[in-house]
């Protein structure tokens, strides 16, 4: 019985990528166009979830909150039926650029409760962590594209604000063009640190101990792409520019140092 | 044969005195083909624009060109000389081509590094040539000229920044938005500022503009001026969320937008940035507007800063422009004293071509009878001993006519080879 439930969950996790791909799609081309199809998918998504967390809640004969995982799971369905209501009550579809990914990686972590502790093969293990390594490079690159392109963009817009006519200024791009570049650049980085993630939290399952969610290298990790999203959502849903984003940007790349860091001083115990 | 350059421009003669003596593009022909016909000039050029008239001329050294330039401008303009007198200059010589590189490099303009004068100079250029009163010596100084004026443009950044409120305005909306092609201008008040900073937004790509006014019948007016659109004065806020650039220069005595109605403006354009330019006196912008997220407030005063700010930017590159033109006028006058060499050369080249005949000549009798292939190569071998025996001779000449002092010089070699060529100078 325990085992079907896990079987809708991780459903569930599947039709939910689809969400996430609208999410990433839509940072990075900044159209809507797939919003249709990835709210139907959110839907049956939910729908399947529901069905998990009703088949252990039956199970269990309580409300399946005993454990991290549980948790976060509920918490997740929590969190797609409450947009599932906003949006039926307001429209409201930028949400969706936020909550699809956030509600993704939740459900994705509930589903990892049964510990996996076999590789299908030595040649995958390796290829998924040097997934993981190049796409977190990848994405750190970007997102120091992103902050240094906000710290010019503070510069100048200071300068500009500010009524500085120094010719050394002159020099830096129009804000628009850096504007542009923040766009882009914290799309691609979002994007290669969301499926580093997902890969550095399947093969942290796969090769930590049975508390490898409870490790503070994880939980730092997690909580860097959790403001990565914050950052993205407010971008292109909230419409955060200029010095909010630029400050946004920098907070961002000092957390991801701070990722780095716990990655490379943080053995596991 | 020497260089001339006479005229007058915007630091020597009135305005009155410059519209008198300037020549009507459609008669600039035969003028520098009248002027060509004056005794003692070997070429003319005639440059006339709004803020200058100057001819330029080669000379007869026995010429004096000043006279009979100031001749031709009096006859033809119908003036009296001693009224025309105080408003030249004359430049002759070396001074002559400092000044040409001056004005093509727009040192000389009104407003420094603008780059309409080398345009009017080559115009003028091409009416000299089309009429044919140029010849090799100031053909190879007016394309000394453009060239100089071009190494002044690519090394310095004299043309750059702009000198004028309303380009300004154009370079600071570049500076926010990058490409102004589709941007979207609203012009509250229709004033001749106004007007003006707009056709330069709208020559710089930015094509929506939206005009209101007080009076709808001058919003009308301005507004066809631009193909624009026209909201009543009114209502004009509801267009204020489209807008990148809001130009105001309306007579409100007060102000007509406060950071309190531009608070859901912002909100609105979801932090996109929006250029205010307020040239109206009194402001029509609260100037606190400029401490929005995203909104950047100018008013006249930023502006004419701004162009201040240029001005310096731009004199402080004309120092540099100087030193280019000093160091292009050293090589112009090298160059035109290495070709006052040029008759000696061949005349050495054509003395020792004849030599080498009649040895030849006298030669052909004792050599035993020779193919062709043999005549030849003899004919290369002496024609090579010639040419590496002149080589000194001849660089030695090119020294001595680009060197101030090598008049003696010259006169010892002339005289060491017996040579007939003319003049040096």
């Amino acid at each position: 019985m325990q085992e079907m439930s896990v079987f809708w969950l991780r459903a569930a996790v599947v039709v939910y990528s689809l969400g996430l791909l609208h999410a990433i799609l839509t940072i990075l081309r900044r159209e809507e166009r797939f919003f249709p199809p990835a709210f139907t998918a959110f839907l049956v998504g939910a729908t399947l979830h529901g069905v998990s967390i009703t088949e252990r809640w039956i199970h269990k004969g309580r409300l399946p909150v005993d454990n991290f995982f549980e948790s976060i799971g509920l918490c997740a369905f929590l969190l797609a039926t409450s947009f599932l209501f906003l949006h039926w009550r307001y429209e409201f579809r930028s949400m969706g650029v936020f909550l699809f990914p956030l509600v993704f990686l939740m459900t994705m972590l509930g589903g990892m409760e049964a510990p996996v502790n076999v590789w299908s093969s030595t040649q995958v293990r390796g290829a998924v962590l040097l997934a993981h390594v190049s796409l977190v490079m990848l994405g750190y690159a970007a997102l120091l594209v992103t902050a240094l392109a906000s710290v010019f963009y503070l510069i100048e817009e200071r300068r500009l604000k500010q009524k500085i006519t120094s010719k050394l200024f002159l020099r830096l791009p129009p804000l628009s063009t850096l504007d542009g570049i923040i766009t882009r650049a914290m799309g691609a980085g979002f994007s290669l640190i969301t499926i580093a993630t997902i890969l550095g939290i399947a093969w942290a399952q796969r090769e930590g101990q049975r508390d490898w969610i409870t490790q503070p290298r994880i939980l730092i990790s997690l909580a860097t792409w959790a403001l990565c999203l914050l950052m993205v959502f407010l971008r292109t849903s909230v419409g955060w520019r200029g010095r909010k984003a630029a400050v946004m940007a920098l907070m961002i790349l000092g957390c991801s140092a701070l990722t780095w860091a716990a990655k490379v001083f943080l053995k596991p115990s | 044969m020497n260089f001339h350059v006479t005229g007058l421009n915007h630091t020597t003669a009135p305005v009155e005195v410059r519209e008198r003596l300037a020549f009507a593009p459609e008669r600039l022909a035969d003028a520098v083909a009248g002027l060509r016909n004056a005794e003692g000039l070997l070429e003319t050029m005639v440059l006339s624009t709004c803020n200058r008239v100057e001819i330029t001329a080669t000379a007869d050294d026995a010429c004096d060109a000043r006279d009979r330039i100031e001749t031709f401008l009096s006859v033809y303009h119908n003036v009296e000389r001693d009224w025309l007198r105080p408003y030249l200059y004359h430049f002759t010589g070396t001074d002559a081509i400092r000044h040409l590189f001056r004005v093509a490099a727009s040192l000389d303009s009104m407003v420094v590094g603008e780059p309409q004068i080398l345009g009017q100079l080559k115009s003028a250029y091409e009416t000299a040539r089309t009429a044919g009163t140029l010849s090799s010596t100031l053909e190879s100084i007016l394309t000394s000229a453009f060239r100089v004026a071009k190494r002044v443009r690519t090394e310095t950044e004299i043309g750059q920044s702009a000198v004028s409120v309303s380009y300004a305005a154009v370079e600071l909306a570049r500076q926010i938005f990058g490409s102004l092609d589709h941007r979207k201008v609203l012009l509250i008040g229709a004033g001749k500022m106004s007007e003006l900073a707009a056709r330069h937004l709208a020559r710089a790509g930015a094509s929506d503009i939206t005009v209101t006014n007080r009076s709808p019948a001058k919003a009308s007016s301005m507004a066809e001026i631009f193909n624009a659109r026209t909201v009543p004065y009114e209502s004009f806020h509801t267009a204020l969320n489209n807008s990148d650039v809001v130009i105001t220069s309306s007579g409100a005595p007060h102000f007509v937008l406060t950071c309190e109605s531009m608070r859901p403006v912002v909100h609105a354009r979801k932090g996109r940035p929006m250029f205010l330019i307020d040239i109206a006196v009194p402001r029509n912008i609260e100037p606190s507007v400029n401490s929005l997220d995203g909104i950047f407030l100018y008013d006249i005063d930023d502006m004419q800063k701004v162009v201040e700010s240029n001005m310096l930017v731009r004199q402080a590159e004309a120092e540099e422009a100087e030193r280019i033109i000093s160091e292009e006028v050293a090589r112009m006058m090298q160059r035109l004293q290495q070709r006052g060499a040029a008759p000696l050369i061949v005349s050495l080249q054509q003395q020792l071509e004849a030599t080498r005949l009649a040895e030849m000549e006298r030669m052909r009798a004792r050599l035993a009878p020779l193919t062709p292939e043999q005549r030849e190569l003899i004919d290369v071998l002496t024609r090579g001993i010639l040419n590496k025996i002149a080589h000194g001779p001849i660089s030695e000449l090119r020294r001595l006519a680009a060197s101030p002092d090598g008049a003696d010089g010259l006169e010892a070699l002339r005289r060491a080879f017996r040579l007939d060529g003319n003049d040096t100078k």
